[in-house]
Formats: C-alpha cells, sequence, structure tokens
C-alpha cells in the first residue's frame, strides 16, 4: 500500500474541514478505496468505485445509524448520552435508513410525489418566494446569505409541501433550525437536537390525525396514506415529516451558499451567468451541484465481504463514499478543479445514485435554478463581506458557517 | 383487459440513468438493468403502454423517452 506520510488520518483537522477537495483527492490518487484505522471505516473517493458501490446496495446495509453508529463526534457533553439514544431511534426509522425489500415498500409509497413531472409544478411557487426575498434584501445592500435567503427559502416550501397552516410558519423554521445541529460541533448540540426531534413528533402528530380523516395533497397525506396502507408505523410518518424538513433543508442551503460563494470566487462564471441567467440555470445548477456539493459523503455498512479497487472491505465495516472527491475524478471530468458553468456532460454523484437516489433530487434543482437565476437577475456583482468562509465540523455535509455578502444597493 | 401497446421506441439516455431501478419495479417485463446497474430495454413490448408510461415518469431524473416508432410522435411523460 502507498500511504503518503503528509496526508493525515484525522478527517476533523481543521485543513481537511477546509479544503476537503486537497485531502480526499490526494487520498483519491493514492488510493481510492482506503482503510482510515484512526476512525475505523472505509474512505471511497474514486468516482467508479463509488458508483459502483451505490449500485450494489445488496452488499451495502442503509442502516448506518442502528447499527452502525459510534460514539458522537465530535465529542458531546456526557451528560447529554442519553439523547443520542432517543435522537438515533429517531432517525433509524427513517426512509433513508431501510434496505430491500422494506426500502422500496416505503419509497413506493412517497416516490411519485417527487417525480421531475410532478416537482415542475413547484417551480412558479419557488420562483415567486425567491422573488419576495430577493425584493426584500435586494435595498439592504449587504446580506448573511445563509440566514437571510438560503435557510428561509427551503422552510417555506416545506412548509408549503407539507400544508402547514400560514400562522404556524416561524414555529417550523425554529423546529428546522434544531434539527441542523445535526451537523454542527458544539459540545452541548444534541440538546436543541433533541428538543427538536420532540418538537417535530409534538407538531405533526395532530396533522398526521387530520390528514388520516381529511387527506388532501400535501406531502403528510402521502405519508398519511402509507400508514392507512399498512406500510407505515405511526412512528416513520412522524419521523419521515421530521426527515423532509432537515433533508430538504440543510441540503438546499448549501447548494445555495456553496454555488454563491463559487461565484463570488470566480467572478467571469458570474458574469456568463448574468448575460443569459434563464438559459444557463440550469448547467450551472449542475455545475454548483458538483464543485461544492451539498453532501460531502455518507456511509453505508458492507453486508459482506466485497473486494473493490483490490482492497477487501470485511462485513460489517463502515464504508464512507466521498461525493466530494468523486466529483473531482479527472477520468471523468476533464479539468476537474475548474468551475465551469457550462460543463457538460456532468455526471456528478451529489445526489447519489442507485436505489437510494436523492427523492428531493428535482426540488433541489428546481431551488437552486430559481435562486441563481433571480439573484443573476437582480445582482451585478457580490463581494464577500468577511476575511475568511469557515465550514461546520462536519464529515457529511459542507455547509459554511456563515456567509456575508455586499452589493451596491 | 391488457393489450401489448403500440410499437414503441423506447430509450434510456445512460448519461443520466443512476440506476434507481423504479422503472424495473413498473414495467419489469421492459426495463432490465445491465452489468452496470443502468437501465436497458430488453423488451419493447414486454409491458403495456400504460405501465412503459407510468416507468417513465417515474424515472427521477427523467432518463427514459418513449415515442411512437410509427409515427416518430413522443409521447408525454
Amino acid at each position: 500500500m502507498k500511504e503518503s506520510p503528509t496526508l493525515t488520518d484525522d478527517l476533523f483537522a481543521p485543513e481537511v474541514i477546509a479544503d476537503p477537495y486537497g485531502y480526499f483527492g490526494a487520498l483519491r490518487e493514492i488510493e481510492p478505496v482506503h482503510w482510515n484505522e484512526r476512525f475505523g471505516l472505509w474512505l471511497v473517493t474514486g468516482y467508479e468505485e463509488l458508483v459502483w458501490i451505490l449500485r450494489h446496495h445488496e452488499l451495502f446495509s442503509s442502516a448506518v445509524i442502528r447499527n452502525g453508529a459510534g460514539p458522537p463526534y465530535p465529542p458531546v457533553d456526557p451528560e447529554d448520552l442519553p439523547l443520542f439514544d432517543e435522537i438515533r431511534d429517531f432517525r433509524a426509522d427513517q426512509l433513508v435508513e431501510q434496505d430491500r425489500p422494506e426500502h422500496l415498500r416505503q419509497r413506493s409509497v412517497v416516490h411519485g410525489y417527487f417525480t421531475p413531472k410532478a416537482m415542475e409544478k413547484w417551480r412558479p411557487f419557488v420562483r415567486a418566494a425567491v422573488a419576495e426575498l430577493l425584493d426584500g434584501i435586494h435595498p439592504r445592500g449587504e446580506m448573511d446569505a445563509l440566514t437571510d435567503l438560503a435557510a428561509p427559502l427551503p422552510v417555506r416550501i416545506i412548509a408549503e409541501m407539507m400544508g402547514v397552516p400560514y400562522e404556524d410558519r416561524d414555529h417550523l423554521r425554529a423546529l428546522a433550525d434544531g434539527i441542523l445541529y445535526i451537523n454542527r460541533g458544539e459540545p452541548h448540540r444534541l440538546r436543541p437536537l433533541a428538543a427538536a426531534v420532540r418538537g417535530i413528533v409534538d407538531y405533526a402528530a395532530p396533522l398526521v390525525d387530520d390528514r388520516i380523516d381529511r387527506p388532501g395533497p400535501d406531502f403528510i397525506s402521502v405519508l398519511a396514506e402509507g400508514e392507512t396502507g399498512g406500510v407505515f408505523s405511526r412512528h416513520q410518518v412522524l419521523v419521515n415529516t421530521g426527515l423532509l424538513l432537515f433533508a430538504g433543508h440543510e441540503t438546499t442551503m448549501n447548494l445555495i451558499c456553496n454555488g454563491l460563494l463559487a461565484f463570488i470566487r470566480h467572478p467571469e462564471q458570474w458574469e456568463r451567468l448574468r448575460a443569459d441567467p434563464v438559459g444557463r440555470a440550469r448547467l450551472a445548477t449542475e455545475e454548483c451541484l458538483r464543485y461544492d456539493p451539498p453532501v460531502k459523503s455518507t456511509q453505508r455498512i458492507a453486508a459482506e465481504d466485497v473486494e473493490l479497487a483490490g482492497r477487501t472491505m470485511g462485513k460489517g465495516d463502515r464504508v464512507r463514499w466521498i461525493m466530494a472527491a468523486a466529483n473531482r475524478d479527472p477520468g471523468v471530468f476533464p479539468d476537474p478543479d475548474a468551475f465551469d458553468i457550462g460543463r457538460r456532460p456532468n455526471p456528478h454523484v451529489s445526489f447519489g445514485s442507485g436505489i437510494h437516489y436523492c427523492l428531493g433530487a428535482t426540488l433541489a434543482r428546481i431551488e437552486g435554478q430559481e435562486v441563481f437565476r433571480g439573484l443573476a437577475e437582480r445582482f451585478p456583482r457580490f463581494e464577500l463581506a468577511a476575511d475568511r468562509v469557515e465550514h461546520q465540523p462536519s464529515l457529511q455535509f459542507r455547509s459554511v458557517k456563515s456567509l456575508p455578502v455586499r452589493w451596491r444597493a | 383487459m391488457k393489450r401489448p401497446p403500440p410499437q414503441l421506441l423506447i430509450e434510456v439516455d445512460h448519461d443520466r440513468c443512476v440506476g434507481n431501478g423504479m422503472c424495473l419495479t413498473f414495467a419489469p417485463g421492459v426495463f432490465q438493468h445491465n452489468a452496470r446497474r443502468q437501465s436497458e430495454v430488453v423488451d419493447p413490448e414486454g409491458d403495456t403502454l400504460e405501465d412503459i408510461l407510468v416507468a417513465a415518469e417515474n424515472c427521477p431524473t427523467a432518463a427514459i423517452g418513449v415515442t411512437d416508432a410509427a409515427t416518430g410522435e413522443p409521447y408525454e411523460v
């Protein structure tokens, strides 16, 4: 095995969090399937290897939280550890944790709600929500793109999809903000997270009762129908409501912030988008997804011994695949470190691949397209209003801590 | 009563197909996975037109195109 003596094995080292592309890119060149002894997991950084794993779901279990979660890392306050079990029980019952055949039964209930055709009907609503937010922001001349734009937009859309009353939106936003602590490093983070998990169950329970009696076109009705049809337990309906609130929030926030940051750092690409926002938003969004993906990596557990790229992953081993590295694989993407909003084809793996391919991919794409289009139509130029941009200490998510920007209003 | 569909040209765009496999559950007589776990048309008459269109609509990356082979008219999915 070739091992670079200069490469750290600390996946949370500040330089790895700051620049995952340098670190995981170097790892990909050395060994696309690599055992990290310190954290006790395989790191898969090659594009072909990653896609192969995702398309062989029978060899890799998704029940990661239930079966494979180690102690929380970065460490948490010891007295909060009982909360970890509570949060695990919540997450372990979500759709993303299921394997076939159960996964297919559950996905079949919700899949139809998220088809490209069905989601396209949401575009006018997304466009109007973007316009309303940007109209309010524009005269100010500055914003934190994270808290002023990227966070509120997806919550508005999810609230509409859940069919909740308008006056509940602040409460929903607070719950969504609490769930974001999944991705944070603060020692006390389990407390706000557990509060949000309980809050979601408490909030959603009467809504589910209502939808079972009076189904509507909303997503909770889809889940409730799954319960009526015997596919979901009540607990699964509640935790999957929470999944929508989290998976649709954090990821979209990151797409918006990471994309905007890429444009600020590549003004010539911003000019290209500004020259034709309607025509170029689609490919530009794909490139934002590839270049600095909202989700850096995800995990599986080997269901049997699997040989890949000359290494043998043992049954029960944790396997973490790094989309952020695969998206920069020079064997697939010419000039992979260049941010090129006209890149085509762009077969990035930012939504995964195979049977667990992101259910909300089309919605995320529409949100990204409408945001980048809306920004390009209104803002000639952004400047970063901070010396540096810091990221959350997460292996899974690529999330800025804040993104202060300014412009000439 | 299920009848075989009209002559269809069914295409899977392999630049888009991510092997989600939903087409195999809606129209398993038409779609099967190849060695790369991407969808292939194994028999264009293997399921009803209705099932084929449902399979195409449920493709999360809109990778499946269905055309009437005789007229060249695409079906809306």
